[in-house]
């Protein structure tokens, strides 16, 4: 084509160079002939000149073409021609684009004629084309025209058969304006085309290959890229150095824009730019682009006048190993609808948005937002424009002073804004036009560019969520379960597997595997596999093909974020991914991904930060108790005491009410209920619930039934409604054992009822009335008054001030001395005289002293003998003894006996009767009477005794237990034989004390010697080793002796002086419990002490007891 | 399943206990203690024998005496995958609750054939397929543990009815 060309600028140019009409050429086709003629004359002989000129440039050049055709395949053949041709081909050639840079020695004129002729050839190429063929003659004139007769004379072998050729087509006369390579040249021509249009056709694919493997730069690199390790394809100092170039933040792209329109517009000029690359780093390298080239200058070139860019700043030349790092592809986050991302900044800084479309440059987002907006409420109408504008100049944060989140509003908005409202339905939905915002389903519509937005870590609060969720159309479940995973997906990824996990392969070659992971780094998980035929085998596997695999029936955890964080519960069902699992704390069924599931290794519920727990009972307001029913990571539901259920935020509650576990209520049949009781709701209607108190709040019960679902099982009641079911076993509010249960000892000890004895009854008259008395508390508190009238526990008393009589409770009166004003104490112990302790004293003091003072004075006992007998009436449940007693209390010295066995008989008597104890006493085993004489005579002695007396009395006391059982023995058995030793043992009188102790142990040695060495002792022996053993008997007998039969005698002393009674009967055990050991241990030196110990006892019992 | 199990227990005894009956009260005391009770992981449901006399030791310084007392007991564990024969305690909309023994399973609306559909308006609810099988309260029903939750002193189980051979039985 080149060459037909050629051929026409030939003539072409011949007309426009040298015709000076035009029209001829136009006219070619009618009068070919002669015009030929004209035409071809003309030509001829200038070319002819030309051609010769030629020849002398080509001879010029004769010395270059061996190196310049050798570059061209085709040289040898064609010869000059083909030089020829190729310079013209490269004229043409700028046309194509294949130009060839190997023809440099093209004649200027050659370069001249085919401008020339381009243009030509652009307004007329085709038709002349078909013309061409058609007339062979034209074409041989436009051959000669153009003709480069350079070849003429190189190529002289060729010649002869062109000539034929030649001859045919030409008119014999122009055989001789020809130059002789004229024919040639044409034919050549032709071959050439013809060889061209073959190449071009045919051989397309060849011949681009042949171009590629001569022009291609990178050829050998690029197909080898499949095999060659990809370290060699690493930049070498023989590549481009790249070039940081400064430039303004944020339009790093814009000028990497430029630059390449830049490289277009001048990639066919004399100078393109030289630069291999440019690119930009976005958000990783901001400020920068980078710029690859040979050189330095060419980057400047390149970057020269691009707005945004300084080039003239410093130019970073990155060093060849940091090259690769530069261009390493981080992939981007896809952004799908339906995700979530939060805004960076302006009225909707920080708040989440979900992505509604993604434009397809993935540069513009269409975002769906919970608008923020006040419909002009808070425009002041008077404020200055400039005034409202200063906020936003002053760069205030415009997120300070936004209104809250809400939903559009289209009421509101009309309010005030009516104007700035305007309602579109598309695509049948309502949409709002508020402000140039669009609003659909209350949700903002914005588009907004991606740098504007926050992708990652976006993690949406529940809350937020809810928002969103609460117009999805498909309900909450499925926007958790898909946008919201989708979201969540990438902030997870890390953490998703843990060694341990039961992982499953469903994506992949390896799909179906499962496996326990051992090991997670980054993105690949190493597992162990569990089952199969790859059992035991280690491999590893992508995340994103791997899915968590759980069991039914396993036991899991929520640890995913979704709304049902931290929740524990039982697998129910697994579909793929999606596992159904029923929730530990309410029953409830959730479905979640497996992926946000882990397996639970304790049970307990969720564990949140949360400082209420499930089951909690919480204050909501003074009035206002509730009890937690579900505990969620940012609120809690409760139900409140009437029954409902509200959800609540934790800084709604005012406080946690602590567990009261001794709270107490009553059901409606009067039990008790406590925590923990079963309770059974009766009346009302419907089902009557059953369940476990968890809190008592006043007349309300929290419950909880295992088997209610809703409300986690709690349910409320009132205490009234309902029956105790079953009271929780073992109420044991100690640790301890119910020691009063198991213990057979104090089981008895009930049974005696020892401390259970009523209250001894005064009967008569009241001592209270007519006594004088102030009032210790109440209204008339400090007044005095006389005692007029009594109940069992309240006194009416008449004041002295004024003459009123009041009730008053007998504990709030306080005995006085009508003349002198004091305090009769006595008197208050009236109402405490059934206190044992007080019992307990009294007898002891009372005896005591009596004994001591008895012994130690005749005089001072005797009173007190009158005294007792001024109790005696006390003593009347005591028994007839108590009049022995007194007659002996009274007969001092001289009954004596009656006054032994009055204090002993009744101690020991009631025993004695029913035991061996009496019979201790040997002597008293013998009789009674014969004992009692002993006794009386020993007081007898005490009386007559002196104190010394008395040692030396009970010298022989303590010389029997020394001498060895016979002695004491003797003593025993002289009690119950002789009175003899009745009056040794008499004389002993001490043995009077003794007997007090008697049943002590002080007894038990001597008795057991005796027992052994006395034959008359033999009987009384065993009586002693009873009396002893009843001892302990006696500990029994005498102990409630102690307790109980004092107590009257007790209240009797209470009263009146009368404690020797008392004393008496106690005496006996008393001692005997207490004192008596001393003296055993003590033995004999130990006596007196013993004795002496005793007095000091006396001595404090006497105070009270004169008080 | 049941088993029988060799156990152990500490009592500590007051002193006040101390005496010839001693054995006794050791044997009371262990048979309150632990019959009936739930490990975590089965149920004591009775105290056997006690396989040996124990031998006290006085705790010093606080005078009880700690007795270690060994003993047999048969005990029900049970186990994920048994099939148990259980009573129906409530229906409700997701399952219903079934006390085997002790123990209460929950059989979810997934484990339970489709054919049987829950009836809320019935009195009492039921799940039933309309053609003689009717779970309700006080239904005897076959179950398959499929999941144990144990807690301390507390056991709870889900099972299933999903299956061949398990279901209402007639009775």
């Amino acid at each position: 084509m080149a060459s037909l060309a050629n051929q026409d600028f030939g003539s072409e140019s011949e007309d426009d160079d040298f015709n000076p009409a035009p029209a001829i050429d136009s006219d070619d086709e009618r009068d070919i002939k002669p015009e030929d003629e004209e035409t071809s004359q003309k030509p001829r002989s200038e070319p002819a000149s030309r051609a010769v000129r030629e020849e002398e440039y080509e001879d010029e050049d004769d010395d270059k073409p061996p190196d310049v055709n050798g570059s061209g395949s085709k040289a040898k053949t064609n010869g000059e021609g083909d030089v020829e041709a190729d310079g013209e081909e490269d004229g043409d050639g700028d046309g194509e684009g294949a130009g060839g840079g190997e023809d440099e020695d093209e004649d200027e004129e050659d370069d001249e004629d085919e401008d020339d002729d381009d243009e030509e050839d652009d307004v007329q190429g085709g038709h002349r084309r078909k013309r061409r063929k058609r007339d062979p003659r034209n074409q041989f004139i436009d051959v000669e025209a153009e003709v480069d007769d350079e070849d003429e004379d190189v190529d002289e072998d060729e010649e002869g058969e062109a000539v034929g050729d030649f001859l045919a087509d030409t008119h014999p006369d122009d055989l001789n304006d020809l130059p002789p390579g004229a024919d040639k040249d044409d034919r050549r021509h032709r071959e050439l085309d013809r060889q061209r249009e073959l190449q071009a056709s045919l051989d397309a694919e060849k011949q681009a290959a042949l171009l590629k493997e001569r022009y291609g730069r990178n050829r050998a690199a690029a197909t080898d890229a499949a095999i060659m390790p990809q370290r060699l394809l690493l930049p070498s100092v023989d590549d481009p150095t790249i070039w940081g170039v400064r430039c303004k933040p944020g339009k790093e792209r814009e000028i990497v824009y430029a630059i390449m329109k830049r490289i277009e517009d001048r990639q066919n000029t004399r100078e393109p730019l030289a630069i291999t690359a440019a690119f930009e780093r976005g958000g990783t390298m901001a400020g920068y682009i980078y710029v690859e080239a040979k050189k330095q200058a060419d980057v400047m070139t390149a970057c020269d006048g691009v707005s945004f860019l300084y080039p003239r700043t410093k130019m970073v030349l990155i060093p060849i190993g940091e090259m690769p790092d530069l261009l390493r592809v981080n992939k981007s986050k896809q952004l799908e609808p339906g995700a979530y991302v939060r805004i960076k900044r302006g009225k909707y800084q920080g708040d989440l948005a979900q992505v509604e479309d993604v434009e397809t440059n993935g540069l513009e987002v269409s975002v769906r937002l919970v608008p923020r907006l006040d419909y002009g409420q808070n425009e002041d109408a008077n404020a200055s424009t400039e005034k409202r504008k200063r906020p936003g100049f002053g760069g205030g944060n415009p997120a300070a002073n936004r209104p809250p989140p809400r939903l559009f509003s289209e009421q509101e908005a009309k309010r005030k804004h009516g104007k700035f409202l305007q309602q579109v339905v598309h695509l049948g939905k309502k949409q709002f036009t508020y402000i140039n915002d669009t609003y659909i389903d209350g949700f903002l519509i914005k588009d907004m560019k991606l740098q504007h937005l926050i992708t990652e870590d976006v993690n949406p609060t529940l809350e937020e969520v809810t928002r969103f969720a609460a117009r999805e159309e498909d309900g909450v479940e499925n926007l958790d379960l898909t946008a919201l995973a989708a979201t969540l997906k990438a902030a997870g990824a890390n953490a998703e597997y843990l060694p341990g996990d039961m992982v499953e392969v469903y994506q992949g070659e390896q799909r179906g595997v499962t496996g326990k992971a051992i090991s997670v780094h980054g993105d690949i998980v190493k597992l162990t596999v569990t089952e199969g035929d790859l059992q035991g085998q280690i491999i590893e596997a992508p995340v994103k093909g791997l899915r968590k695999k759980f069991n039914e029936g396993d036991h899991v955890k929520v640890v995913g974020a979704s709304k049902y964080h931290d929740e524990v519960g039982m697998i129910v069902k697994i579909r793929d991914d999606r596992v159904t699992l029923l929730t530990d704390s309410n029953n409830q069924e959730i479905t979640v991904f497996s992926k946000d599931l882990r397996e639970a290794t304790d049970a307990g519920g969720p564990t949140g930060t949360s400082k209420y727990d499930l089951y909690d009972l919480v204050q909501l307001d003074a009035a206002t108790v509730a009890c937690v029913i579900k505990v969620d990571r940012e609120s809690l539901r409760v139900l409140d005491q009437t029954g409902s259920v509200r959800s609540l935020l934790p800084s709604n509650i005012s406080n946690k009410i602590e567990k009261r576990r001794n709270a107490v209520a009553t059901d409606r049949d009067g039990s008790e209920i406590r925590v923990d009781d079963t309770i059974k709701e009766q009346g009302g209607f419907g089902e009557r619930k059953q369940g476990q108190v968890l809190h008592i709040h006043r007349n309300f019960l929290f419950a909880l039934s295992r088997t209610q679902t809703e409300n986690a099982g709690v349910f409320v009641v009132r205490t009234a409604n309902v029956l105790t079911v079953a009271a929780k076993g073992g109420r044991v509010n100690n640790a301890g054992p119910d020691l009063t249960k198991m213990n057979p000892m104090r089981n008895n000890g009930t049974q005696n009822g020892g401390q259970q004895m009523p209250p001894p009854k005064t009967f008569g008259r009241d001592k209270l009335l007519g006594r004088t008395v102030t009032i210790r508390k109440g209204p008339h508190k400090g007044l005095l008054g006389i005692v007029k009238d009594t109940t069992d526990s309240e006194a009416r008393v008449e004041l002295h001030t004024k003459s009123k009589t009041v009730n008053v409770p007998k504990e709030a009166l306080l005995v006085k001395d009508p003349i002198t004003g004091q305090t009769i104490d006595s008197w208050k112990l009236g109402g405490g005289r059934g206190k044992p302790s007080d019992m307990g004293r009294t007898p002891y003091g009372g005896r005591t002293p009596s004994a001591q003072s008895g012994w130690q004075g005749n005089g001072g006992r005797t009173p007190m003998a009158a005294a007792n007998g001024g109790r005696t009436p006390a003593w009347n449940g005591a028994g007839g003894r108590t009049p022995a007693w007194n007659g002996g209390g009274s007969g001092g010295g001289g009954g004596g006996g009656s006054w032994a066995s009055g204090g002993r008989t009744p101690a020991a008597g009631g025993r004695v009767g029913e035991g061996g104890k009496t019979p201790a006493w040997g002597g008293a085993g013998a009789g009674d009477r014969t004992v009692n004489p002993y006794d009386g005579s020993r007081t007898a002695y005490g009386g007559n005794t002196s104190n010394s007396a008395w040692a030396s009395s009970k010298t022989p006391y303590s010389s029997s237990a020394g001498f060895s059982g016979s002695r004491t023995p003797a003593w025993n058995a002289g009690s119950s034989n002789s009175s003899t030793s009745h009056h040794d043992s008499g004389s002993r009188t001490p043995a009077h004390t003794p007997y007090a102790s008697a049943p002590t142990p002080s007894w038990g040695p001597p008795p057991s010697s005796t027992s052994t060495s006395n034959a008359a002792a033999s009987q009384p022996t065993p009586k002693p080793y009873d009396a002893p053993t009843p001892a302990p008997g006696g500990y029994s007998a005498p102990t409630p002796g102690a307790y109980t039969a004092p107590t009257p005698g007790a209240s009797g002393g209470g009263y009146s002086a009368p404690t020797p009674g008392a004393s008496g009967g106690y005496n006996a055990p008393t001692p005997g419990a207490y004192a008596a050991p001393t003296p055993g241990s003590g033995g004999l030196g130990a006596t007196p002490g013993a004795w002496a110990a005793e007095t000091p006892g006396a001595g404090e019992d006497d105070d009270p007891r004169y008080e | 399943m049941f088993f029988i199990h060799d156990l152990e227990r500490t009592i500590n005894l007051h002193p006040s206990f101390l005496g010839p009956n001693i054995a006794n009260y050791l044997k009371d005391q262990l048979i309150a203690d632990v019959e009936g009770t739930n490990t975590g992981n089965y149920y004591i449901i009775c105290v056997i024998e006690t396989t040996k006399e124990p031998s006290g030791r006085v705790i010093p310084g606080s005078g009880i005496t700690e007795y270690i007392v060994p003993y047999k007991a048969l005990v029900w564990k049970p186990f994920k995958g048994e099939t148990l024969d259980g009573v129906v305690t409530s229906v409700v909309q997701n399952g219903c609750f079934v006390e085997v023994g002790p123990l209460t399973c929950f059989i979810s609306r997934q484990s339970i054939p489709s054919d049987l559909k829950f009836d809320g308006n019935a009195t009492p609810p039921q799940f039933t397929d309309n053609a003689g099988q009717i779970i309700e309260r006080g239904t005897h029903i076959r179950v398959k543990l499929v999941g144990i939750r144990t807690e301390v002193g507390q056991m709870f189980a889900v099972a299933t009815i999903k299956e061949d051979y398990l279901g209402p039985l007639d009775m």
